[in-house]
């Protein structure tokens, strides 16, 4: 009885209930839903069956029901839009600005992280924010453009198909550019000074150093940053709510919205859970790369 | 000489990037202070001309005070429970590594990469079906817990990793026991790390909005995101309004970054590429 109480306080037993508690919990709030959700998938699921555990099952009924709809390849293309201009857009922003912010100057690093405060503050306020500086009659970004001589009338930016989606990603794009810069100074803080000596003293250009010193030596970092910023860009859903709702008439809709949508709007639960469980395989394919590239990193 | 002009240039235009890149904030503290006619002047003051002051009148008028009392019993709530859960399993991550270790810290990033609104849909279900519904602030801390759980274990277990392990293992020889060493000079040491992320959690869960939005439909019970929303509904033009509670809402959160930044940064840092 005393080995067993033992094996709890000094022994193997000690980790595993550290790591059960927080795994279990996992399992139930996490894991758990995600096998139902593949379940419902398979199931016709509505307000009426929502509450009962005997529902019948229609294969892939849904999955060619919801594929099928002529608003599905619409919302696929503006999915992959959003994660591409997106990731590209924060990617060489964030990049450009920690280069810049690992020049030598007063204050540099206090600077740097200020930048942070558009990283912290909640989403749906973020959203709601642009969608006042985007707003079409009254919107400061037209003041300017239209001042700038940048366009000739209003844009706008809200209700015009063509820019709606567009609109999301101006403001996700100001949301992600934090995250990828802080990251991404590490990584450059981490190449050795002597390097970019000696090849300035071989007579390298300033492009030459970065083609051939820090873009080789970021190659991790990059890695790392653009399978997180499709991760959490995939996860971008506040945006949509406070400024488009993925309107007008699905134009910047996406994926994630769109499941949700179809699960609480229109009450096409086994529908929704279908969009969900494709975009989840996806997003934890994505993950599953990152992963595995930081690992192989490490034993290196 | 010339060296020294070129720092504080730099410096200058450090500072125009900033400015540039926090101007949605300025915008929003503007717009609040402007008064309903003068947000819709053209060509748009960039200083209100004269305050106009609303912060009581929407405090009052939007009931903002049950709002912002739902948003802090959620967050103080997954706080809590992801505090309770995630740091003794962080430690045993960061000290023990075999191939069970490995799988768990996999299964963890898997985790920490699930998007709420794909999740909601499963979550709203199996919650009906087991009644959690009656309580639909809990359900949301419930499953908010879970969606932070995995990035609060990465952040503390890159804490833990800086604590070194000969102070353990000169606690064993000297007699305590594991519980003991972990309570006694583990936790204290990486106090610091543990609390920065625990702000963090409380800030992420404070500004939750997805679960929120979904799981709870009784007005007294939703948090200040979702009021924010019902507020903005789609076509307000009481912008000024819109952004006076946007500042209540955000300002505190903006002064514990203010006050904590260089924790956050490397806190950051130090967790997301180890």
């Amino acid at each position: 009885m005393l080995r067993f109480r033992n094996t709890f306080t000094d022994g193997v037993g000690f980790d595993t209930v550290l790591v059960m508690l927080a795994l279990g919990y996992l399992v139930v709030f996490s894991a758990y839903p995600l096998v139902y959700n593949i379940i419902m998938s398979f199931q016709e699921v509505d307000l009426f069956s929502l509450a009962s555990f005997d529902r019948p099952f229609v294969g892939l009924d849904n999955y060619r029901d919801v594929l099928g709809r002529p608003e599905a390849w619409t919302i696929f293309l503006n999915t992959v839009k959003f994660v591409g201009i997106s990731v590209a857009a924060q990617l060489t922003i964030g990049f450009g600005l920690a280069m810049f912010f690992q020049l030598d100057f007063p204050g540099n690093s206090w600077l740097r992280g200020l930048f942070l405060a558009g990283w912290i503050m909640p989403a749906l306020v973020v959203g709601a924010v642009w969608s006042w500086i985007l707003a079409g009659d009254f919107g400061v970004l037209n003041h300017a453009l239209l001042s700038l001589g940048l366009t000739s009338e209003r844009i706008f930016w809200l209700s015009d198909p063509d820019m709606a989606l567009y609109s999301v990603i101006i403001a996700n794009i100001w949301l992600g550019v934090p995250f990828n810069m802080i990251l991404l100074s590490v990584g450059l803080a981490g190449i050795p000074e002597d390097i970019y000596e000696a090849a300035e003293m071989d007579g390298a250009t300033r492009v030459q150093r970065f083609f051939t010193i820090t873009l080789p030596m970021m190659r991790a970092q990059l890695g790392a940053v653009i399978s997180l910023g499709t991760i959490f860009t995939l996860q971008q859903f506040d945006l949509f709510a406070a400024l488009t709702q993925g309107g007008p008439s699905n134009a910047s809709n996406v994926f994630q919205y769109w499941s949700w949508q179809l699960s609480f709007q229109y009450y096409e639960i086994g529908v929704g859970s279908v969009i969900s469980v494709l975009m989840i395989l996806f997003v934890i394919l994505v993950a599953a790369i990152y992963v595995r590239s930081t690992r192989a990193e490490h034993v290196a | 000489m010339t060296r020294r002009y070129t720092r504080y240039g730099l410096c200058a235009l450090a500072i125009l990037f900033v400015a540039i890149y926090l101007f949605p904030l300025y915008w929003m503290y503007v717009t609040a202070m402007k008064s309903g006619t003068e947000i819709f002047a053209n060509p748009p003051t960039f200083w209100p001309r004269d305050l106009h002051w609303q912060v009581g009148e929407i405090w009052t008028r939007l009931q903002m005070d049950t709002y912002l009392k739902n948003s802090l019993i959620i967050a103080a709530g997954v706080t809590v429970i992801v505090c309770l859960c995630g740091t003794g399993c962080a430690y045993v991550l960061a000290r023990v590594r075999n191939r069970w270790m490995d799988v768990v810290l996999f299964l963890v990033l898997m985790m920490q990469v699930l998007p709420s609104s794909l999740m909601i849909t499963p979550i709203f279900v199996a919650f009906n079906q087991v009644g959690l519904m009656e309580y639909p602030r809990l359900s949301v801390v419930l499953a908010q817990a879970a969606k932070v759980l995995p990035l609060y274990i990465v952040l503390v277990r890159a804490t833990f990793l800086q604590v070194p392990g000969e102070l353990e293992e000169a606690a064993l020889v000297d007699g305590n026991s594991r519980v003991g060493a972990f309570l006694t000079i583990i936790a204290p040491l990486a106090r610091n790390g543990i609390l920065v992320t625990g702000v963090l959690i409380f800030l992420q869960s404070f500004g939750e909005y997805v679960y929120a939005r979904s799981l709870i439909s009784q007005r007294p019970l939703q948090p200040a995101t979702v009021g924010l929303q019902s507020f903005m509904g789609p076509n307000t033009s009481d912008w000024s309004g819109v952004m006076t509670y946007s500042a209540i809402y955000v300002t505190p959160i903006l002064i514990i970054f203010v006050l904590l930044q260089r924790q956050i940064v490397s806190g950051l840092t130090s967790g997301a590429l180890k």
